[in-house]
């Protein structure tokens, strides 16, 4: 049941090829099949001709959507969805990430009122209040990375 | 002829309808500007509804779907479409922060406010420039020439779009007069063939057993959906208040400059932009929010400038959203057209006075803000949600099969098809490989059309 042997990224997303080739052909049958009949029959009711032909394109277009509907009730999506939830983690290294960016993190000192009410209503007052703690320490004591450079480099 | 209060009200439904069809698109993550605004305008202006009608359906539909695609990209982290690309690294970091629905929210309150501000500053910028019309119009093959050698070089491909404009053009002149051997003379052909090019180019890589390979996957692609989490009372939350006064200030600053900038590509403008306002933001939360708001709101305006400005303008397509989503509010034979080698133009810009740009556009930010404004706000997990695990991606590419066939069976018979598929394969292959992007081969396509007849005659050819 779970074989993905037919799998392929067409168009910025996963399809299965066979799904892909019978979607095609319901697409391209029943929107021309539609187009056609119709430009047909209304060619016979409405006397303008080209407006004929632009109703039977409505129709057409219509049929598109059909044959979208029938093609999203045939094959399912080939995207796995997870549901995400709080990973402590992530907003750990996206901390380390905006600390390294030019500007850094700046200082809870720096912003308006309204921002810190936000950032207490968000809950990240304090996640930042402490990684900006942290880089005030480090900022402290510049001794160590210079240190812990390699001797061979000075010279 | 009629009186006004029908037209107002077409433009009411018209512009109603715009902005809920396209607010359900913009759901569809992928779902490009081009593929969709400007097929379904087109059909618009050709089923005969009144020039204001047509105006509202494009623009609140551009604006409903830029509010709804700000959903994939903060919940899903997948770009909503190519525009929200520079605001991907923001979004994501506020993803992670398990902020997402913040990030959502200042981005679409930072796209309304630039909204309202680019109407009436499009109208102002179109009216200062108009008495240049004249000129412009005039040397309207050599503008068009400059215009797609400037897009060109500011497209991915550099000087290699530079270049590649002249076999592009070379092929839009065979084929032209290919089909006018038959007596079939495309236009619309051409456009949605450039605009669905890389569909077609991918269609065929994937038959043959080369291109497979790199194409073929072992597992499905794996997203991740963001949590929601409702923060104000109420149906309809007040951007005003979503924005601090600064973040406020800043989008409101950016769109205006953005507006002027009408004929640059507003992926550059977004990215510029948003370094100006991110280096002036001492704090790192406050950077990010307010430089989401800010980049989606210059993505918003630059939109609008570009369609509008040239079209009040000038009535003629020199920027890259007007050549592209925008081509059939200026020409979409029979019923609009451009002629170069006349200066004569019979499109929206003969039909609507400037204040009636005015009022109607801001009629149409209006409605689109009425519908996705609020439905981006309450319902974007559900909504991001049920789009992801119901529709599939065969789902959608059955839909565009089908579109490309009717349209270019409905202009041009099998002649029509060939057109598409030739321009569609052509155009995403070079797309693809050089980073010849759809805007450059939008102005290709005018530059075959308007300039080269200059040319050839000047040349004696």
């Amino acid at each position: 049941m779970k074989e993905h042997g037919q799998l392929m990224e067409i168009w910025g997303d996963t399809v299965d090829r066979r799904h892909l080739a019978w979607s095609i052909a319901i697409g391209a049958v029943i929107a021309l099949a539609g187009f056609l009949v119709a430009r047909v029959l209304l060619r016979q009711v409405v006397e303008n001709q080209a407006m004929a032909a632009s109703y039977a394109m409505l129709v057409g277009l219509a049929g598109c959507i059909v044959a979208g509907v029938i093609c999203a009730k045939l094959f399912a999506p080939k995207r796995v969805i997870v549901e995400e939830g709080e990973d402590p983690s992530w907003r750990e290294s996206a901390m380390n990430e905006l600390a390294t960016d030019t500007g850094g993190l700046g200082r809870l000192a720096d912003l308006p009122p309204a921002v810190i009410a936000e950032l207490k209503d968000v809950g990240l007052y304090d996640t930042f209040a402490e990684h900006e703690k942290r880089a005030a320490l480090a900022d402290a004591s510049p001794s160590t990375p210079v240190a812990g450079r390699p001797a061979a480099a000075a010279h | 002829m009629e009186s006004l209060l029908p037209d107002i009200l077409v433009a009411f439904g018209m512009g109603l309808l715009g902005a809920i069809v396209f607010a359900g698109i913009g759901l569809v993550s992928g779902t490009d500007e081009t593929t969709t605004l400007a097929p379904l305008t087109l059909i618009v202006v050709l089923m005969g509804v009144p020039a204001a009608g047509v105006f509202t359906f494009f623009l609140a539909g551009a604006v409903a779907k830029h509010m709804t695609h700000a959903i994939p990209t903060a919940l899903l982290g997948i770009p909503g479409d190519t525009l929200a690309v520079p605001l991907m690294q923001d979004a994501t970091r506020m993803r992670n922060l398990g902020v997402p629905h913040i990030a959502l929210r200042k981005m679409i309150s930072g796209a309304i406010i630039a909204a309202f501000v680019a109407v009436p500053v499009s109208v102002l910028f179109a009216v200062l420039l108009a008495p240049f019309r004249e000129s412009i119009v005039a040397s309207a093959p050599w503008v068009f020439l400059a215009a797609a050698l400037f897009i060109a070089w500011f497209s991915p491909g550099r000087w290699s779009s530079v270049m590649l404009l002249v076999p592009f053009v070379a092929l839009i002149i065979a084929l032209q007069a290919g089909t006018g051997r038959f007596g079939v003379k495309l236009g619309i052909s051409y456009f949605l063939g450039i605009a669905i090019g890389p569909l077609v180019a991918d269609l065929f890589a994937s038959i043959s057993p080369l291109e497979k390979k790199r194409m073929m996957r072992s597992e499905p692609r794996r997203f991740s959906l963001a949590p929601d989490v409702k923060g104000w009372k109420g149906y309809f939350p007040n951007p005003l208040k979503v924005l601090d006064r600064k973040q406020t200030g800043w989008t409101i600053a950016t769109a205006t400059i953005s507006s002027a900038t009408f004929v640059f590509s507003p992926v550059a403008m977004t990215v510029l932009m948003g370094e100006v306002v991110g280096s002036r933001i001492k704090h790192a939360y406050h950077r990010m929010t307010t430089v989401l708001a800010a980049r989606n709101g210059v993505t918003e305006a630059t939109y609008i400038a570009e369609a509008l400005i040239p079209l009040i303008a000038f009535g003629l397509p020199l920027s890259p959203v007007a050549a592209g989503p925008a081509a059939p509010l200026f020409n979409a034979p029979p019923r609009f057209t451009v002629d170069a080698a006349t200066g004569q133009v019979n499109n929206l810009h003969n039909l609507l006075s400037h204040w009636e740009f005015l009022w109607y556009g801001l009629l149409a930010v209006a409605l689109a803000a009425l519908v996705s404004y609020p439905f981006a706000m309450n319902f974007a997990h559900r909504a991001a949600s049920f789009v992801s695990k119901k529709l599939s991606h065969e789902a959608i590419i059955a839909t565009f099969v089908g579109l490309i066939l009717v349209i270019s069976v409905w202009e041009g018979g099998v002649l029509g098809f060939l057109v598409v598929l030739t321009v569609g394969l052509v155009g995403g292959l070079l797309n693809r490989i050089f980073g010849f992007g759809t805007g450059v081969q939008f102005m290709g396509y005018y530059t075959a059309v308007l300039t080269m007849p200059a040319v050839f005659k000047m040349m004696g050819v």
